[in-house]
């Protein structure tokens, strides 16, 4: 709102440098926003050649690779979300106010770990490994979970003092060594388990039980290490939405005879659910662009395939390796564009829909609010 | 909220305890994000520090009667055989063709970690680890312990007074060895070394590792020109961004009609900051690079054509790109902290007679200021950890021209320049050795991490601090 | 002229100390193959002449030909000779071709795990493994390690297989070489650098994978390969000097310079050191294979 100005003002050079910042700072401004809705232009311009021809070998050769950033995309946010949105819903329901303006600023560090950085981790480092520990890998990935509902089942049976000591409040912080424990617990037990069920080699028998292939790097490491580099993005704005649903809902939601959870599980979910469902969108836009994770960890395969087993090539990693040798103007100059292109309007869609979703929650829950 | 689960009546008692584990799930997500962050950032510290520590040498003898001495790396399970292998740095270019070996464990007789085994690090040929016999200066000779004296003396001078020197040396099956001296850098007798000679040889390394340049193609040295190249960009990206941001911010806030256009490009500039930064990358190749730099080229540089000025990657042009990449940061954390901004601030200035320059300058601007700088911080910090771009736009895989020196004008915009992250790519995926790269990759990771933490650190005290402090104003 | 002079350098080494001071900075792009012999080529040249400085931005070899074009670049290493096309494209924009230098010996090799028992292939072996086209004349494509003789007995299943990407001279070199110019199969790892390629195929025991010569390191096994005359050949620098080895290459440095015109100072230098003696022991110390002596001499014509 800007505010009307009095112009009663006798000295006219005052007047006129507050035209010319005014004009400067509106030319400025508009250039700015010019500048970067050039980004679009261009890259729409580049592809028009490739689409005058109407070039069917192009949208061949391109399938592959969306198909391969959808992959890698899925992997991620199957592995982020359940985790960010729990995260996020205890964080913001259950944990201890004092806890929670330490270990949000803390979590949301993690967005800022360097994706080079993730995916050397992961590429490196986490694939080896997991080729080597398959069946270690997947026995911590199914016990992690499991060993939680352990921790809240003993934690209800254990005395009172324990309890006191050890409040679900603060067992975001006290859970950390236990599931440590458990980690360490399963890598020590899953050769054992491995010898017992599988006989002796999970990857022997996946190949000749149903004939799966195993490439070293895949869409687990991808789902794994990009999961990593979603969550905390996820995590922050789910977080906010669910923080920002008026206490007075479930407060109210209680009195009607709701238990706790029930209160928070029907109506502080459901009145944040537009605002959970753009942070998802927001992650799903991260997961989707993100270039150095899927470039170091994913081998590279344009394949089709479903396989968690399988690698993938997306097309941020495609441009990223093959841009700087394709000839500017030749077909693959085009292609690699275009895929740019793809990527820029996928992510800028998937941006709007969650911005305007909570654009109108924050709104609901001003009127909210305001009649309380 | 505290411990509100347990005294919870619920109204079906039957699953009252199944109900009762879904906080413990979320509270569990917390603490796999957290474990995930710690063991990521242990595992950089230990790896990225401790390969700076001497590693102990150990001679190994083999069931075949074989000797030689190396560093032992780590060790794998065989496949599909009992036991174990371990990996040996055994150094030698040289003379065995190769520097490692893998050894099976049950094949090892004997293992000895003797006192007189020395690493140098030479060059062209890498590490050498065996024996020092005698050194030789000018017709003189010294052996012994008098060798390691002489040796550690000499290795104080400059590289160009020790060109007559040499040493002779013997691996551990034997094999003697003329080396020049000229070609050695250091010389290290890791097991006779006390903890704290260790330690100051791990600080030494460190310091190395900060202050130098690569060597022997990436493989050695320190990342002193990446550190350099990435800050360099960095202050220049933020040169440009901020003006920018802060004129694009205050346009959209205080002048532009705040109509349904002008939300429309507010959602707009958001949701830029959401598009994959590689996207920008191609901008920045095929508009600033391509276009903008060839056109210069011709119209300023023809006379050096084909060698291209400005129509490559280079300095100006990823900083243009990575301010463009947080242009929006920018906007969104000005426009914040703009409208946070009291009205009637705004408006008691304009009604004492202020224009609307004025209200900006002397009222709004200064308000709005932590804003401003927690959005450059954030914008710095986000483009400290960016790659994929630079890829397109600039980085090389060696500069060692730095972009500012003694030649005018100073600052060479149009060259290219390292960057921590893409050294990092480069070196764990380009280099020639992988195995021996590694260590390296892990200290450049450990160090981009820490610049990129205590960047976002900064803006996350400074926002705090700042609204605290307005918090007292108010 | 020049290379009197040259020559006048080679024989005389305290010539080098004496030579004007020259400066300046050499940009070159292309081969990642190449990136750490150039850096140290580029090294020595700047611990000899403290402001020559040498600027290597590795892409691939597709990338040479491509900046030599833009203008980007004087230098393009390629670890493959220029196609027709790309020569063409040169003339075209030019009015001369680029010259043309070999620089060293290389070989493409084919690599398994270390505790892989399989030593030899054949030329149709590996093609049926790598390519979808068979167009060595295989008559079945090879996908599980039970199809050949040698690890009859393995229990490994597939072979999971590692390469480079497109835009690199080894991808391109192996494709026209080993598959007989058929195609590849598309669920290859296409990792960007030779080293990831030897470091996957050194991680897991049931890989394959083709790599430059000098990545060769203990954890993974170079393969034999059968020639015409189906004598097995191991890449030993023997093999790939002589080019007895199937897929031995040479190793191209290609420089624009207009016909009428002579190499700036610091090029020269470049030149004159990868030529020489010393130039070639530290190709070999990156892991390569120097030039016989009279292909050494037939590349000094600038």
């Amino acid at each position: 709102m800007t505010p009307t100005r009095l112009t009663s003002s006798r000295q006219p050079l005052r007047l006129l440098q507050d035209r010319v910042a005014t004009g400067l700072i509106t030319a400025g401004g508009i250039g700015v926003l010019l500048a970067i809705l050039a980004i679009g232009i261009f890259l729409v311009w580049e592809t028009l050649p490739l689409l005058a021809i109407g070039d069917t070998l192009a949208l061949a050769k391109l399938s592959p690779l969306a198909w391969g950033t959808l992959k890698a995309a899925l992997a991620a946010l199957l592995f982020a979300i359940p985790v960010a949105l729990g995260a996020a819903i205890y964080s913001a329901l259950f944990m201890s106010a004092n806890l929670r303006t330490r270990i949000k600023p803390a979590l949301e560090m993690m967005e800022a770990i360097p994706g080079v950085v993730v995916g050397f981790i992961a590429g490196l480092i986490l694939a080896p490994w997991i080729e080597h520990h398959l069946a270690s890998a997947l026995a911590v990935i199914l016990w992690l979970p499991l060993s939680a509902g352990l921790a809240g089942l003993l934690w209800q049976l254990a005395q009172s003092r324990l309890r006191r000591r050890l409040p679900l409040s603060w067992a975001g912080l006290w859970l950390v060594p236990w599931l440590a424990l458990m980690v360490a617990l399963v890598l020590w037990l899953a050769p054992w388990i491995e010898q017992q069920w599988f006989g002796g080699d999970l990857r022997q028998l996946l190949d000749q039980r149903f004939g799966m292939d195993y490439a070293t790097r895949n869409a687990l490491i991808v789902g794994i290490a990009m999961g990593f580099a979603v969550i905390p993005s996820i995590y922050s704005l789910a977080e906010d939405a669910l923080a920002d649903v008026p206490s007075t809902l479930i407060e109210g939601a209680q009195a009607l005879g709701a238990s706790r959870w029930q209160a928070l599980w029907k109506v502080a979910l459901t009145a944040a659910g537009p605002g959970i469902f753009s942070a998802v969108m927001i992650g799903a836009g991260r997961a989707v662009g993100e270039t150095m994770i899927v470039l170091m960890a994913s081998g590279n395969t344009a394949l089709f395939s479903a396989s968690p087993f399988e690698g993938m090539r997306s097309m941020a990693a495609a441009i990223a390796i093959e841009l700087p040798e394709a000839s500017p103007g030749g077909q693959t100059y085009h292609l690699l564009i275009l895929a740019a292109l793809v990527l820029f309007i996928f992510t800028f869609l998937v941006n709007t829909l969650a911005e305007v979703v909570r654009h109108r929650l924050r709104r609901r829950y001003r009127q909210m609010g305001g009649t309380s | 909220m505290n411990s509100g689960a347990a005294n919870t009546v619920s109204r079906s008692p039957r699953f009252h305890w199944l109900n009762n584990l879904w906080p413990w799930l979320c509270a569990a997500s917390v603490a796999l994000s957290l474990l995930m962050l710690s063991a990521l950032l242990v595992l950089l510290l230990v790896r990225g520090l401790g390969h700076f520590w001497p590693a102990t040498l150990e001679e190994v003898t083999l069931s075949s009667g074989e000797t030689f001495a190396g560093e032992a790396i780590r060790e794998v399970a065989l496949p599909q055989q009992e036991g174990d292998e371990r990996l040996y740095f055994t150094g030698n270019q040289d003379i065995d063709g190769v520097r490692w070996r893998w050894v099976a464990i049950d094949d090892i007789v004997e293992r000895s970690q003797p006192n007189d085994l020395i690493r140098l690090e030479r060059s062209p040929w890498g590490d050498f680890i065996g024996r020092l016999v005698a050194v030789e200066q000018a017709g003189q000779r010294w052996e012994g312990e008098a060798a390691w004296q002489r040796l550690t003396t000499l290795l104080a001078l400059p590289a160009s007074q020790r060109q007559e020197s040499q040493l002779l040396l013997t691996t551990a099956n034997g094999q003697a060895l003329r080396q020049p001296l000229a070609n050695v850098a250091s010389a290290q007798t890791p097991n006779a070394m006390a903890w704290w000679q260790k330690t100051h040889a791990w600080g030494d390394s460190v310091w190395r590792f900060l202050s130098e340049g690569p060597r022997a193609a990436n493989t050695h040295g320190g990342v002193w020109p990446a550190i350099f190249g990435t800050v360099l960009m960095v202050i220049l990206m933020s040169v440009i961004v901020t003006p920018f941001g802060v004129l694009a911010a205050i346009y959209l806030n205080e002048i532009a009609h705040q109509g349904r256009l002008t939300r429309l490009v507010r959602i707009g500039v958001r949701n830029l900051a959401g598009v994959p930064s590689i996207v920008y990358g191609v901008f920045g190749l095929g508009v600033f690079v391509y276009g903008v730099g060839g056109s210069l080229d011709e119209w300023f540089f023809s006379d050096t054509l084909p060698s291209p000025t400005f129509g490559t990657g280079g300095l100006l042009w990823a900083s243009l790109t990575l301010a463009l990449l947080t242009l929006p940061v920018v906007i969104v954390a000005t426009e914040e902290g703009l409208a946070r901004i009291p009205e009637a601030q705004r408006e008691g200035a304009v009604a004492l007679g202020a224009t609307r320059l004025e209200m900006l300058t002397r009222i709004v601007l200064p308000m709005a200021a932590p804003a401003m700088l927690t959005g450059v911080i954030l914008a710095v910090a986000r483009a400290a950890g960016e790659v994929a771009p630079l890829m397109l736009v600039g980085v090389a895989k060696l500069a060692p021209q730095m972009p500012i020196d003694g030649e005018f004008p100073y600052l060479h915009l149009e060259r290219k320049f390292m960057h921590l992250g893409y050294h990092l790519f480069d070196t764990a995926f380009h280099g020639e050795d992988v195995q021996a790269a590694i260590p390296l990759v892990y200290a450049t990771a450990l160090l981009l991490v820490l610049i990129v933490v205590v960047l976002n650190l900064t803006a996350i005290f400074l926002r705090h601090y700042l609204r605290r402090q307005r918090g007292n104003e108010c | 002229m020049h290379w009197l002079l040259m020559a006048l350098l080679l024989v005389t080494p305290l010539a080098w100390g004496q030579t004007p001071p020259i400066s300046g900075t050499l940009g070159a792009v292309g081969s990642d193959t190449m990136a750490g012999l150039m850096l140290r080529w580029g090294e020595t040249l700047t611990t000899r002449y403290p402001d020559v400085k040498l600027q290597f931005q590795a892409g691939g070899s597709a990338s040479a030909p491509t900046a030599l074009m833009a203008g980007t670049t004087r230098l393009g290493p390629m670890s493959r000779p220029m196609t027709i096309d790309e020569r063409d494209n040169f003339i075209e924009r030019y009015g001369y071709p680029p010259l043309e230098l070999k620089v060293a010996r290389d070989a493409l090799i084919v690599v398994v795990h270390r505790h892989n028992p399989l030593r030899a292939l054949s030329r149709q072996q590996v093609d049926a493994i790598f390519s979808t086209s068979l167009a060595c004349g295989a008559e079945t494509p090879i996908r599980r390690w039970e199809q050949l003789p040698a690890t009859r007995d393995w229990s490994f299943g597939s072979i999971a297989l590692h390469g480079r990407n497109l835009a690199s001279g080894t991808h391109g070199l192996f494709q026209e070489r080993a598959l007989c110019d058929g195609y590849f199969r598309n669920d290859i790892s296409e990792h960007p650098g030779s080293s990831a390629v030897v470091a996957a195929v050194g991680e897991s025991a049931n890989a394959m994978g083709y790599a430059g010569f000098n990545h060769l390191n203990p954890a993974v096994h170079a393969l034999s390969l059968y020639n015409d005359d189906g004598v097995a050949i191991p890449p030993n620098e023997a093999a790939i000097q002589s080019g007895d080895y199937p897929l031995s290459r040479y190793l191209y440095l290609y420089v624009n310079l207009p016909p009428d015109e002579s190499l700036p100072p610091a090029e020269q230098a470049l030149l004159t050191l990868i030529v020489s003696e010393e130039g070639q022991q530290i190709a070999r110390a990156s892991g390569f294979v120097p030039l016989t002596t009279s292909d050494l001499t037939a590349q000094q014509r600038w």
